[in-house]
């Protein structure tokens, strides 16, 4: 019996026999020889082989006592049709049997599709588990490759349409093969001639099937499915590009674009249903139950006028020979889902293939916190490297300052820190082990690092600043946030660290980049990694990313994008990138005396910053509490006079 | 539901659906029809004279040729109407997409009108294709060859009648207990969609904290309910079918029974009985694939639903009669605007005369950049008026208005295509010198001869392959180019490195000259440009007045740009 699970995003039919998924098969020992992918669909499913077996013998069971009503009206039709009295008594034991036969089918079936979909929403839960445990340990670099959104939706939407494979498939499948086999038994030991005229409709109907396989239909279906593609991505660009588009004038292009994109898919999808739906339409046809009715009265009048058919031998094959259909027609219809949710299958194991960093067999600690970057290599693809032989030495106690024009690779040198990724060639070293010996807890223990790409957890302020240290003193919180200028903040919304963002209050972006300052101020770390674009976000995130980095002075090893002129200066080290490669390094008073990169850089820099530093000594030189500020901007003209550089330890 | 579908689809569809259903209709009946004539047939064949049963089977042969050609006919035209309604679907939602508000197009509506777009649409038109000719068949063939049998026996035609309310009131029932677990599914759903989300971007965080190993309770909790809801569904859905298959059972036992009994009574003809009784198993069939269908139906009804309510999300007023502005101030009269239940602007009055410049200055959430959207019309507001030379841009056509104006947004979204094609967007018609100049003015050169195959390039869904600044000044390129007497801008300071900053500093400058400015300012350096600032918290003018005016007068917005002095001031002091 068919019982239903309405999802969000349709319920499908899939009633195909699917190798990958078909739990018998994927249970099994060959499927789990394969790839670590396969053993895992396999290993997730072999806990309930037991339920699913019995899901798929109340079914059969269910189904094939469907078949005792149809056969009580064959048994009543002969008792009837026999000459001479009837037998009232066997009469009423069939008509009890065949209402037997019915209850036993309720009962089985009902029960069936209850533990399948029981058992469905079991192993859906396992297989989000399983995927959620696999995402918290592939390279953190992965993710970056890849739309949130599409990973989210493999474990939402796609392990939702796995649903009819193993809610459904198993149970209807079996059944629709088991049954008519039974009824094609019984139908020759009636009669042979009859049988075989009763499977013409069905022969037909599967003559029609090759014309469905045609390369023509298979070309047809590969364009439906690219041209479904372009229309998802033309509505991405549509609805991203919604406020330019408004903002130009005429929201013509996009909105052409998507008519294209959709006029294209609606063609496909035409040439696609002209080439299949004929065929279908004519199988339908010949699997309907009037043309198979006709057949079998056709043969039977045949037969009874000529062979001697007993007439009521008739019956069973207008009752059970209907059913013989059933497998073609199995096969035909749900097609599509069987394919979608093989497709989802097929983004699942992907998923679940995808390789971790491997984590050291004997984690080695590191010993100090000196980073070492050692002729690092890195590319994103093959054949573009965006870091071409990285040699660098970050000593404990220093600020290393990185500069260099955007594409440069400041961005992927940083996260090479933290691990995100394993450089291609060389090797990132940590107070003197590699990173790939270090286990990750220790490493992530040792290096912090706070990017632009903020994300809060719908959970309260406390939780959020304690991400990284999940039993810290709430006193050490509030340090925390207030060190990253965020605590005043947090004070002021409804329930002060206790508010749930998102659902209680909303943190604007310069808010949120705080909040993550103040979890690597948290976390304490000897190792920090700052993109300093961050503190762009307004003047208050500024403040706190300039902060952390003068409170966190002593014996911390930090390295910083810099993108203010003040951070360079006060930096012991400046690294010039350009091109993936170290083009300057050294003390910035080195480089400017050095008139090369670096000096063009920074005089490039003040240029672009002369007008903000006035205006901010005009206003200020008028105030005059603020004159400190103009010793500051003199200290900044020595620069460059070349006299030296204000070096971070003397400016401290 | 046909009148959802109707109504989603829009009139001009009315006929074809409506010609498609009574054909379908007509099929189904037809077929329940054509079943009359084995009374007949079965009745020779059973009884003592197979032989006359020839004329009879081949009259119900002509039927079932009837019933083909039928069959065949609405299948096709089930198909075709759907592809038709499909084209016409899909322009009808991307022309209300394209009319809506840009207010209206939030974070998660990226993800919602593309799935939407692509397979809910796919979905809502399977209706038509798929699930409308088997649900018609399942109720009518039935019914008809229930009427067939009244007409042979009214006592055994009764007994099966007796199933038509029984079912009737259990799809009801189904449909209505299903609605609230389905809907509950579908909240959880997007719940743990968002956790998922939410685990997915945290990664680094969780990790550095140790936590990967260990479940996430926020992810694993919201998995758990989802489990939860669809075991909810499973247990909402059960009953309906279980009842279903139970009353068609039932009923079959009682035809049964009562033909058992009426045949041995005598009451009626073997061969009778045996056909009514064939008659009734096909009756049964069909009806036990209605909880099946059923189920398909209603998750396609549910998507059909969130395809009505986006149609039916109103665009901003056209006016009737549009005024053109002449002059180029700005004015902003009493605005209050609301959103979400929050007022973001309130209460607010300023006006910038044609050719000056303002820069808007306030912490985050203040309703800086609501202000530019409004001077948009992304949103109407909910009292007061916006003006631009003095007409309300509520006044205006849409067109007329948006070529007043050149926005460079905080975040700058391209097109998938080349550069020139992205900075063409600000005037189609301009020529290929126009489109280099404003690129030089936005010093785009550099940019433009790094990437490999130079003007040509292709710069990626939203622009990936280029870097935050570099897309900046592609937008601003576009609004050179565009050439529009008032400016708007929305400062992106965040992801500029120096290098990039200058270039989009000089591109700005560039924009701004002779121009209506407003502009939201996130550095010192920009307010500078502006002839008058406000300073805005709460979606109030807090204060108002020159650069150095403000600063002299030491109220909140010195102390806002004041909070990178102190640093600076200690070191200086220690040096």
């Amino acid at each position: 019996m068919p019982v239903r699970q309405a999802t969000a995003t349709g319920s499908v039919t899939a009633t195909g026999p699917a190798a990958t998924s078909d739990p018998a098969t994927a249970a099994g020992p060959a499927a789990a020889a394969g790839s670590p992918a396969e053993q895992g669909m396999a290993g997730l499913l072999r806990p309930y082989a037991w339920s699913f077996a019995a899901v798929v013998l109340l079914q059969v069971i269910g189904a094939v006592a469907g078949l005792a009503p149809l056969l009580a009206v064959v048994e009543l039709g002969r008792a009837l049709l026999s000459p001479g009295p009837v037998d009232h008594g066997h009469v009423w034991s069939v008509v009890v049997a065949g209402a037997a036969g019915l209850f036993v089918r309720l009962v089985f079936t009902a029960a069936s599709a209850g533990i399948g979909h029981v058992l469905d929403g079991r192993v859906q839960l396992a297989f989000r588990r399983r995927l959620a445990a696999r995402l918290g340990h592939v390279p953190i670099g992965w993710f970056s490759r890849r739309r949130t959104g599409e990973l989210a939706k493999v474990v939402g939407q796609d392990v939702s349409a796995v649903h009819p494979f193993i809610a459904h498939a198993p149970g209807e499948l079996v059944s629709a093969f088991a049954v008519p086999l039974v009824s094609l038994v019984y139908l020759f030991a009636v009669d042979w001639r009859l049988t075989l005229i009763t499977l013409i409709p069905v022969v037909l109907a599967v003559a029609l099937v090759p014309l469905l396989m045609l390369p023509a239909r298979t070309r047809e279906q590969e364009e439906f499915d690219a041209a479904m593609g372009r229309i998802a991505d033309s509505v991405v660009e549509f609805v991203q590009g919604i406020a330019v588009v408004k903002a130009f004038g005429g929201s013509g292009r996009a909105h052409r674009a998507f008519l294209t994109a959709a006029d294209d898919f609606v063609g496909a999808f035409n040439r696609w249903v002209r080439g299949v739906s004929q065929v279908a339409a004519g199988m339908q046809l010949a699997l309907s139950p009037p043309f198979v009715l006709l057949v079998v009265l056709a043969g039977g009048a045949a037969l009874i006028a000529t062979g001697g058919m007993a007439p009521a031998d008739l019956l069973p094959f207008l009752l059970l020979g209907l059913g013989l259909t059933a497998p073609v027609a199995a096969l035909g219809h749900g097609l599509d889902d069987m394919q979608a949710a093989r497709r989802a299958v097929g983004r699942i194991k992907d998923v679940l293939a995808v390789r971790s960093l491997p984590e050291p067999a004997h984690p080695v600690a590191p010993r100090g916190h000196r980073v070492e970057l050692r002729g690092v290599r890195f590319g994103y693809e093959a054949g573009r490297e965006v870091l071409r032989g990285i040699d660098l030495m970050l000593e404990p106690g220093t600020v290393t300052a990185v500069v260099g024009p955007s594409g440069s690779g400041k961005s992927t040198l940083v996260r090479l820190l933290p691990r995100f990724f394993d450089p291609t060639h060389g090797s990132v070293l940590l107070g003197g082990a590699d990173l790939r010996g270090i286990g990750s807890r220790d490493l992530y223990r040792t290096v912090s690092f706070v990017f632009q790409d903020v994300r809060l957890l719908r959970a309260s302020v406390a939780d959020n600043i304690a991400l990284a240290v999940p039993y810290a003193d709430r006193d050490d919180v509030v340090r925390a946030a207030r060190l990253a200028n965020i605590h005043d903040r947090i004070l002021e919304l409804p329930r002060g660290y206790e508010t749930v963002i998102g659902e209680e209050a909303g943190l604007s972006g310069g808010e949120a980049q705080r909040i993550s300052m103040a979890r690597a101020l948290l976390a304490d770390t000897p190792v920090l990694v700052l993109d300093e674009a961050t503190a762009f976000a307004d003047p208050q995130t500024e403040q706190a990313v300039r902060r952390a980095l003068a409170t966190l002075e002593g014996d911390r090893t930090i390295l910083v994008i810099a993108h203010r002129l003040e951070t360079v200066a006060d930096a012991d080290t400046v690294v010039v990138l350009e091109d993936g490669e170290i083009v300057e390094r050294g003390a910035p008073a080195e480089l400017l005396a050095r008139n090369g990169r670096f000096a063009a850089f920074w005089r490039s820099h003040r240029s672009a910053l002369a007008d903000e530093t006035e205006s901010r000594t005009e206003s200020l030189a008028e105030t005059e509490s603020r004159t400190e500020t103009e010793s500051q901007i003199e200290s900044r003209t020595e620069i460059e006079t070349h006299d030296g550089v204000p070096r971070g330890d003397e400016a401290r | 539901m046909i009148r959802m579908l109707l109504r989603v689809l829009g009139p001009e569809y009315a006929p074809a659906l409506r010609r498609t259903v009574i054909l379908m209709t007509v099929t189904a009946a037809a077929e329940g029809l054509s079943y009359a004539l084995l009374v007949p047939v079965l009745r020779a064949l059973l009884g003592d004279t197979p032989a006359d049963a020839g004329p009879w089977l081949a009259a119900f042969g002509t039927a079932v040729a009837g019933y083909a050609v039928l069959r065949y006919v609405s299948d096709l035209s089930g198909m075709r109407v759907g592809t038709t309604m499909l084209r016409g679907m899909y322009h009808r939602l991307g022309g209300h997409l394209a009319r809506l508000p840009v207010g209206w197009y939030g974070a998660g509506r990226v993800g919602e009108v593309s799935v939407m777009a692509g397979q809910g649409l796919l979905q809502a038109m399977s209706i038509m294709a798929h699930l409308l000719a088997p649900f018609i068949a399942a109720l009518v063939t039935p019914l008809t060859i229930v009427a067939v049998m009244l007409a042979f026996d009214w006592r055994l035609g009764l007994a099966a009648l007796a199933a038509a309310p029984v079912v009737a009131a259990i799809q009801v029932r189904t449909a209505r207990s299903t609605a609230a677990a389905d809907a509950e599914r579908h909240e959880r759903d997007k719940e743990a969609a968002g956790r998922v989300v939410e685990f997915l971007q945290a990664q680094p965080v969780l990790r550095a904290g140790g936590r990967a190993g260990e479940r996430f309770e926020l992810l694993d909790g919201s998995l758990r309910e989802l489990q939860r809801a669809s075991r909810r569904t499973v247990l909402a859905t059960l009953p309906g079918a279980v009842g279903l298959t139970f009353t068609v059972q039932a009923v079959f036992t009682g035809v049964l029974v009562l033909g058992a009994h009426l045949a041995l009574g005598g009451g009626i003809g073997a061969a009778e009985v045996l056909t009514i009784l064939v008659l009734a198993a096909r009756c049964a069939d069909p009806l036990l694939s209605l909880s099946d269908i059923g189920g398909k139906l209603r998750s396609a009804r549910a998507e059909l639903d969130r395809l009505d309510t986006v149609l039916r999300t109103e665009p901003l007023p056209e006016p009737r009669e549009p005024v053109r502005p002449v002059r180029h101030d700005l004015e902003f009269a009493s605005v209050t605007f609301r959103h979400g239940g929050r007022t973001v602007i309130d209460d607010l009055s300023v006006s910038v005369p044609q050719g000056q410049r303002l820069a808007v200055v306030g912490p985050s959430g203040a309703g800086k950049s609501t202000l530019l959207q409004l001077l948009a019309r992304f949103h109407d507001v909910d009292a007061g008026a916006v003006r631009v030379g003095g007409v309300d841009v509520r006044a205006m056509s849409t067109e007329v208005l948006m070529a007043q104006i050149a926005v460079v947004f905080q975040d700058v979204y391209l097109f998938d295509g080349t550069i020139e094609e992205n900075i063409r967007l600000g005037r189609p018609d301009a020529s290929g010198a126009e489109v280099r100049a404003a690129a030089s003015a936005a010093r785009l050169e550099e940019v433009i001869g790094r990437l490999p195959g130079g003007w040509a390039a292709n710069v990626g869904e939203g622009g990936a392959l280029l870097s935050g600044g570099e897309r900046q000044r592609v937008s601003i390129a576009r609004a050179l180019l565009k050439d529009a007497p008032v400016v708007l801008l929305d400062e992106v300071t965040s992801a500029l490195d120096p290098v990039n900053e200058a270039a989009v500093h000089d591109g700005i400058e560039r924009l701004m000259a002779g121009r209506t400015v407003v502009m939201v300012a996130h550095r010192m350096r920009t307010v500078r440009r502006a002839d008058r600032v406000v300073f805005l918290d709460g979606g109030r003018i807090v204060e108002e007045g020159g650069h150095d005016e403000l600063l002299r007068r030491g109220g909140r917005y010195a102390g806002f740009w004041e909070i990178s002095a102190p640093a600076e001031a200690d070191r200086a002091a220690s040096a």
